[in-house]
């Protein structure tokens, strides 16, 4: 391992070393909003923020975001939990802490403490923003461990039409479809996409150390989405939206499973003046849950997740560039779900916050904000605060330093939960949960010279009340232990750090590259009596490197090449578990998960403008895991991928 | 106000959304309200067999009986699985069809429940049985009365020859001892641990309904008509039309059935 490390750090530095001096092209000039909700150059934003460009999503084909985040974030870990429901695991903060947003909107629904990742397709987006660290005074509850902000495009030309298709193994297909029209004073963006994988059984070695997969389950998507932008006067711009999602997914053949989602929203930006900016937004999420029964044609919903959404946010800018932010959102939430104790439950959440971020020269800027949120159900109420500082000492280098308190309100699930998981134990909501609190400090610095760019980073996290299932017990009367309990609990504190270095080169002979290194430290929760717990999930591996190289050329004007090789590599990463989790007395043991190195190859030629082929080899060294543990890459080897892609518009 | 102030234009869009939306949401037409019970038509059978410890006897005497007089058939006598004396611990020895709890490991979450090893044994009662019975099931286990079992072609009750007579030289299946199948106490699941009743079973009716391993159980109907011969001569044609209830448990059994057949 420590050779291959070496090995791709000498190969960095060698690329580096003879690179030559041209003009930077890096995200300097985009335009970032995830970080501060309000829009600063990338060069200037005093939070920092990683953007994933459509360009980056385009060389990995990622079909949704967690292809993408794999791929281009070391430290993200898609694994998986019960009944093989994905887990994401962000630099040691699972998916119940980190907040993911679609142009700013929220997600509802969630499955084992995890949206469902399947409903981001990579279709039709412009950028991704990544904030790392607590945005909860700003984004409020699951934003603990950082923000994923994913922006999607606008048209821009009096009209487009794409089609795409790809191919791959196990009967993989992904199919779709994006037509966009622009008039005087609006644009309208439809995406149409379909997505389909065969279950397929994996092999496992003799004697595996722990839960292992067999089958892996494939599954169908369609998303359909509509953006439309009007814009009735030069100060105002509204935005509408509308998207409908659909996934089936067959464990059970007689009794496939459905998910759905229905969103709508409504956005008005309204340019008061020059210093003056209000922004109005409406929004509407419905993801359900439902068993297809076959036999007797029935769809049962078992689980309803309804999210009715206001917000407005109110920005003054001064003249020197600083600017007030002042927000507030109300959100109604209702919940309805089988293994509720009460089948449907019912919360409104409010919240307030201020923002100053005061840009003091042209080398200082400081970001101070504070929130309050109030959650109805058991009058629950927190501030969060946060201060980051940004230092510019020369052109192009920023240093930062912040602090952020993170907070998470426990769900209603983690509340009212009452499932009997097939007799094995019954897991049970705690209407008595405290918050979980997490206090983050952070630093960070980049700098862009040329044909490079660095960035390093380092965190620090102290969480406190842990929202989690706790140690399997049973009820003192029960004397025959004959049912085993396992409840939701504010678990001891614990911490996370680490600290990520990525370098990126592009030169003007095509070629570019990108490296990047994360260190994670999970330190895992034991109860407040100092018990081991039941980890659902698999702690996050201590090292993880991404790394890509591309090379672009345009051979004619009717014929380009770009061809990219991308991989990463997980170190190993042990797990303390139960030895019997029916009688915890008799200790636990150390599972050590295996560290592995996936790689993709990937050319796409481009004919004239409107053409595009891609001809891709994913797990390019064919790896297959000796054991299909809960965190092993769910792949049974080398998968070739055939995709073409045709630009109507741009036939004519 | 007017209309060219941007205002007007928010609240107007804002309003409209609002009326559209539903704090409860909008899709509910896309789903089926499971009903609360089963609407069983005369030759049919309900049984919710979806626990683990009890055993339900059908009497089709009995059956016939009640639809002639005007119910639902629902004649059938639930008895428990006996699980032996609280206090007394499980032995390593394994005997020899003796009646009990036999405890194997499964290799629930690998290769499948085919490969097991026998762990332990608790002795219990013999299986209590009504007076009168023709077959018995327990979620995807049947039993029948000293009975044997002969498997069709033939989906549908509708299709079949006029009598059993067509079926005088098919080989009919008796019940066999079994301490593999009948999944009772699933206390040590996540261990892949599962204590079974050792009791006689019969392995071609029990096709009717199977389930495969890894989790979740991956259940598979067999819609075949299956052909009963019992001690008295008499015969039963039984299809399993549906194992599941209208919210989805499984092992609630719709059982199709004609007899004297």
């Amino acid at each position: 391992m420590r050779h291959t490390l070496l090995y791709i750090l000498l190969f960095g530095i060698t690329l580096l070393s003879h690179a030559a001096e041209m003009d930077s092209v890096f995200y300097l000039n985009d335009v970032v909003v995830t970080g501060t909700r309000t829009y600063k150059l990338w060069k200037d934003a005093p939070i920092q923020t990683r953007i994933i460009s459509a360009d980056d999503i385009m060389k990995v084909d990622a079909t949704n975001v967690e292809d993408l985040l794999q791929q281009e974030m070391p430290g993200v870990e898609f694994s998986l939990a019960m009944n093989q429901k994905k887990h994401m695991n962000f630099c040691g903060f699972g998916g119940q802490s980190i907040l993911f947003l679609v142009d700013g909107e929220r997600l509802a629904g969630e499955t084992m403490d995890d949206v469902d990742f399947t409903r981001l397709d990579m279709a039709n987006v412009e950028r991704i923003e990544i904030v790392k660290g607590a945005a909860s005074a700003l984004y409020g509850s699951n934003a603990g461990g950082g923000v994923i902000n994913i922006i999607t495009k606008e048209s821009t030309e009096p009209w487009t039409l794409n089609l795409n298709a790809r191919m791959s193994r196990h009967n993989g297909r992904r199919f779709g479809g994006s037509f966009g029209l622009n008039g005087t004073r609006w644009k309208n963006m439809l995406n149409v996409n379909g997505n389909s994988v065969d279950n397929f059984n994996v092999h496992n070695a003799d004697n595996p150390a722990a839960q292992v997969v067999s089958t892996v389950y494939g599954d169908k998507t369609w998303n359909v989405k509509d953006r439309l932008v009007y814009t009735p006067t030069d100060k105002l711009k509204l935005i509408g939206r509308a998207g409908y999602f659909y996934r089936e997914l067959v464990r059970t053949a007689d009794t496939p499973e459905r998910y759905r989602d229905l969103n709508a929203g409504l956005k008005g930006l309204w340019d008061i003046n020059e210093n003056n900016l209000l922004e109005l937004s409406y929004s509407f999420d419905q993801y359900d849950k439902s068993d297809y029964l076959k036999i007797p044609h029935l769809d049962v919903r078992d689980y309803s997740n309804v999210q009715n959404t206001v917000r407005g946010i109110y920005n003054y800018n001064w003249k020197n560039g600083s600017i007030l932010t002042v927000g507030a959102d109300f959100m109604h939430d209702y919940l309805m779900n089988k293994n509720l104790g009460q089948e449907e439950v019912k919360q409104n959440a409010f919240d307030a916050y201020v923002q100053y971020d005061w840009l003091i020269n042209s080398q200082w800027e400081v970001v101070s904000a504070v929130r309050y949120d109030y959650f109805s159900d058991k009058k629950d109420s927190h501030f969060t605060p946060k201060l980051t500082a940004r230092y510019q000492p020369i052109d192009n280098l920023n240093l930062r330093l912040g602090y952020g308190m993170g907070f998470r309100a426990p769900a209603l699930k983690e509340k009212y939960y009452n499932f009997d998981m097939v007799g094995i134990w019954i897991i049970r909501g705690n209407k008595d949960l405290k918050a979980e609190l997490s206090h983050n400090f952070n630093a960070s610095a980049d700098y862009t010279t040329g044909n490079y760019n660095f960035t390093v980073s380092a965190y620090y996290n102290n969480v406190r009340n842990k929202l989690a299932t706790g140690v399997p017990h049973y009820m003192p009367e029960d004397i025959q232990q004959k049912q085993l309990y396992l409840d939701y609990d504010n678990l001891d504190n614990y911490s996370v750090f680490g600290g990520e270095a990525t370098t990126q080169a592009r030169w003007d002979n095509g070629l570019s590259a990108k490296l990047s290194y994360a260190y994670t430290n999970e330190r895992m929760p034991k109860d407040k009596a100092g018990n081991t717990i039941n980890n659902q999930y698999i702690p996050a591996r201590k090292h993880a490197i991404t790394a890509r190289i591309d090379w672009d050329k345009q051979f004619s004007k009717n014929y380009g090449l770009l061809v990219s090789l991308s991989g990463r590599y997980l170190s190993g990463v042990k797990n303390v578990e139960f030895v019997d989790y029916y009688d915890i007395a008799k200790g636990t043991n150390t599972i050590h998960y295996p560290a592995y190195t996936l790689w993709k190859l990937s050319a796409v030629q481009r004919f004239g403008k409107a053409v595009k082929l891609t001809a891709a080899v994913d797990n390019l060294f064919n790896y297959k895991p000796k054991y299909y543990y809960f965190n092993s890459p769910l792949t049974d080897g080398a998968n070739l991928m055939l995709g073409l892609s045709i630009d109507i518009n741009k036939l004519f | 106000m007017e209309r060219s102030n941007p205002t007007y234009y928010l609240i107007l869009t804002l309003t409209a959304l609002f009326s559209l939306s539903a704090c409860h949401g909008v899709l509910d037409e896309l789903y089926d309200k499971p009903k609360e019970g089963i609407d069983v038509k005369e030759g049919q059978l309900y049984i919710d067999a979806s626990s683990w410890t009890d055993w339900f006897f059908i009497d089709f005497n009995a059956a016939n009986r009640n639809f002639a007089e005007g119910g639902t058939g629902s004649a059938f006598v639930k008895m428990g699985i006996p699980l032996g004396d609280a206090e007394a611990k499980s032995t390593r020895e394994h005997p020899v069809q003796q009646t009990g709890i036999y405890t194997y490991w499964y290799d629930v979450f690998g290769k499948g429940v085919s490969n097991n090893e026998f762990d332990s044994f608790k002795p219990a009662e013999a299986q209590p049985e009504p007076e009168t019975w023709h077959i018995a099931v327990h979620r995807n286990n049947v039993r029948t009365n000293g009975g044997a079992v002969y498997e069709t072609t033939y989906t549908s009750m509708k299709s079949l020859p006029e009598s059993s007579e067509a079926f005088a030289d098919a080989t009919f299946t008796e019940d066999e001892w079994n301490e593999l199948d009948v999944w009772t106490i699933q206390k040590q699941m996540l261990n892949g641990l599962i204590g079974n009743q050792g009791i006689a079973i019969n392995p071609v009716l029990s096709r009717w309904l199977s389930v495969e391993f890894p989790p979740p159980p991956n259940f598979k109907l067999n819609n075949h008509v299956f052909i009963v011969r019992f001690n008295d001569g008499t015969y039963a044609a039984v299809q399993l039309e549906n194992y599941q209830n209208p919210a989805g448990v499984k092992c609630c059994l719709t059982i199709n059935y004609k007899y004297p057949y």
